[in-house]
């Protein structure tokens, strides 16, 4: 669009970010997908039915377009007769195996994925900024020992971990949401680290040493900002996966079972893959569209502020 | 050298030795005691419950203080005894020895899928470098990092399985480990638990290639008028292949404790994953600390190797 034009002339330097990120459709995509879940997610469940409302006389129905054959087995008579159920209009998406609405259920999951997803990014990411900028800052023996601490954490077995703790503690979103976020800071700690150490010995550092500045000072206008960029993309980056091990916890029956995720629906679909095939493919379906809208965006995002990268 | 893999020897076990600890004591602050599943049987055959779990608990020192028996285990385990799982009524060396093998080979096959497919196509998108082919890769690559395995597993056993038939909807432990039955029926999980880290080495593989595809020293190679095959097999791969080791080794480690994991009981492979699985939901504190531990070796020792290999790979790298 501006070929030619220097970047910033006279830009904000946020719209200059904005149009980079504008040039990759795919993450444009990616960022329009997000900001539709989080509407679903928040409004989504006042218009909604009760996602945990069942009832047996509807159980496994298709979703609209599908149908499927039932058979019923008649007890007096000894005959068993086949009839097709359609999808109804009123489940548009289909029911479980206890009759709940497919599609309910979806919306409270989106809602789940999306909080579960920025809290535990939110935490995981602070601890990590807070520690990779300390380690950097302080030097010697904080150094060596944060960092050694960090090793260890980056060395234990993640996901047996998760599973050991929610396990112990009892499955609640509150649970889950801090042991990812207080466990998943390393890799955020150590990017910080490095990208923090290269940038205490540039030149504007030394000079607002030099003019006296305090160490908090330095920290907080001159090193944070620096790494500001870095911070959202990690976190972008980060939440698939946080989202990713909410879902499979619940998939294994670790889930909060005061509330609907995908992954607790995926559970329950694992059950009736031959009978209800939507129960399976639905909550799956949109993880899948989740993850990969924030791939998106976070890679459109990464190379938006990199401005070594030619778009 | 020899100093420096001494030095990251002790310090491994120094890291192994806390994940124990926790661990350990994670488990023993749980709400149930390990005995609790072996002692159903029990209350079934209308025996006194209370005085056969008081029993056992002294029989196996579960009734001393948690330090006590943290000591007792250490100690146990320094001396190679790695302690009585309970839900299964064996010792946890005989289960480990039992399942490891259907872990390693899943992780084996799969690892081996995901680098030639990876690498190979990573090449070939380098190489066509803004075509569709590329394109193509570059979604594909998207994808595979996106997807989550378990439920890939899912599909996959729903299609194939279920609908299809062309696979058991079980894993079948009848067929001898390495025979082809055997590796027939691991494709499935082999294919969930290999694309997404086909997809990642893809993506690294494609920009090593393209990085050093820029080099002057590649600009030399043509000038001096070899075959393009040469100077793409001998003069970029072999640059990029570099990172891709480091790579490939952390990814292992992930690899284990992530995907394998899920992969295992979606699929009801009897590997280690699915015993500390089922040990974890039983309270058998001695098998999980035991997986774990084994687990924490195994990556440390993957990231020591990653590190000597490296030395041999660029021999500019020397460490002190």
């Amino acid at each position: 669009m501006n070929e030619g034009k220097p970047a910033r002339s006279g830009k904000r330097l946020l719209d200059y970010y904005w149009e980079r990120l504008c040039k990759n459709r795919l993450s444009v995509v990616g960022l329009g997908f997000v900001v539709f879940l989080s509407l679903v997610g928040i409004f989504g469940p006042i218009f909604a039915p009760d996602p945990q409302k069942t009832d047996f006389m509807i159980k496994n129905l298709p979703p609209v377009g599908f149908s499927i054959e039932e058979s019923v087995y008649e007890i007096t008579t000894g005959e068993s007769t086949t009839t097709v159920v359609w999808g109804r209009p009123d489940h548009p998406l289909g029911t479980d195996s206890k009759g709940r609405d497919m599609l309910a259920m979806l919306i409270s999951g989106a809602r789940i994925s999306l909080l579960v997803g920025l809290l535990a990014t939110g935490i995981a990411i602070f601890l990590g900024t807070f520690i990779g900028v300390l380690s950097a800052f302080s030097g010697g023996w904080v150094d060596n020992v944060l960092m050694r601490f960090t090793d260890v954490m980056m060395t234990f077995p993640f996901f047996l971990l998760l599973v050991m703790i929610v396990f112990i503690f009892g499955p609640s979103l509150a649970i889950i949401v801090l042991v990812i976020g207080l466990t998943g800071w390393t890799g955020a700690a150590r990017l910080i680290r490095s990208e923090t150490l290269s940038i205490r010995t540039r030149d504007f550092v030394t000079a607002s040493k030099a003019l006296g500045a305090s160490d908090a000072r330095i920290m907080f206008h001159h090193l944070i900002p620096n790494v500001s960029s870095l911070i959202i993309v990690m976190a972008t980056l980060s939440i698939p996966g946080v989202i990713m091990a909410e879902a499979a916890l619940s998939f294994i029956g670790l889930g909060d079972p005061m509330s609907t995720s995908w992954g607790t629906i995926l559970n329950t679909g694992q059950h009736s893959l031959d009978t209800a095939w939507w129960v399976a493919v639905e909550p799956g379906i949109m993880l899948f569209l989740t993850v990969l809208s924030f791939n998106f965006f976070g890679d459109g995002l990464r190379d938006a502020f990199d401005p070594r990268a030619s778009i | 050298m020899r100093s420096y893999i001494i030095k990251r020897l002790i310090y491994s076990v120094i890291i192994a030795w806390g994940i124990m600890t926790v661990t350990f004591i994670l488990l023993r602050l749980g709400p149930s005691s390990p005995v609790d599943r072996y002692i159903l049987n029990i209350a079934a055959r209308g025996q006194d419950v209370e005085s056969v779990r008081q029993a056992i608990e002294a029989r196996y020192g579960l009734d001393k203080p948690i330090i006590e028996q943290y000591f007792t285990y250490m100690g146990n385990l320094l001396q190679g005894n790695w302690g009585w799982s309970f839900s299964t009524s064996q010792s946890v060396a005989d289960l480990i020895v039992t399942h490891w093998i259907y872990s390693f080979q899943l992780i084996l096959l799969a690892t081996i899928f995901a680098i030639v497919i990876g690498v190979g196509l990573g090449m070939l998108a380098a190489v066509k470098q803004n075509t569709k082919i590329d394109y193509a890769a570059s979604i594909f690559s998207f994808i595979g990092i996106s997807i989550p395995g378990f439920w890939l597993g899912l599909m996959l056993i729903m299609v194939f399985a279920v609908y299809l038939g062309w696979f058991k909807t079980y894993y079948d432990t009848s067929y001898p480990i390495w025979s082809l039955e055997n590796i027939k029926q691991l494709l499935l999980p082999v294919l969930a638990l290999g694309i997404g880290e086909l997809a990642g080495y893809l993506r690294y593989t494609r920009s090593a290639m393209l990085d050093n595809l820029r080099k002057d020293f590649v600009t030399t190679a043509r000038a001096k008028g070899l075959p393009e095959k040469t100077v793409i097999g001998k003069h970029v791969l072999r640059n990029a292949v570099l990172p891709l080791v480091t790579i490939i080794m952390f990814d292992l480690g992930s690899v284990v404790f992530g995907g394998a994991y899920l992969t295992e009981i979606v699929f009801g492979i009897p590997g280690l994953g699915q015993v500390s699985f089922n040990a974890i939901f039983a309270n058998d504190y001695a098998v999980v600390v035991a997986v774990t531990l084994i687990g924490t070796f195994l990556v440390l020792f993957i990231n020591l190797a990653t590190d000597l290999i490296y030395t041999y790979l660029d021999p500019r790298i020397r460490y002190e």
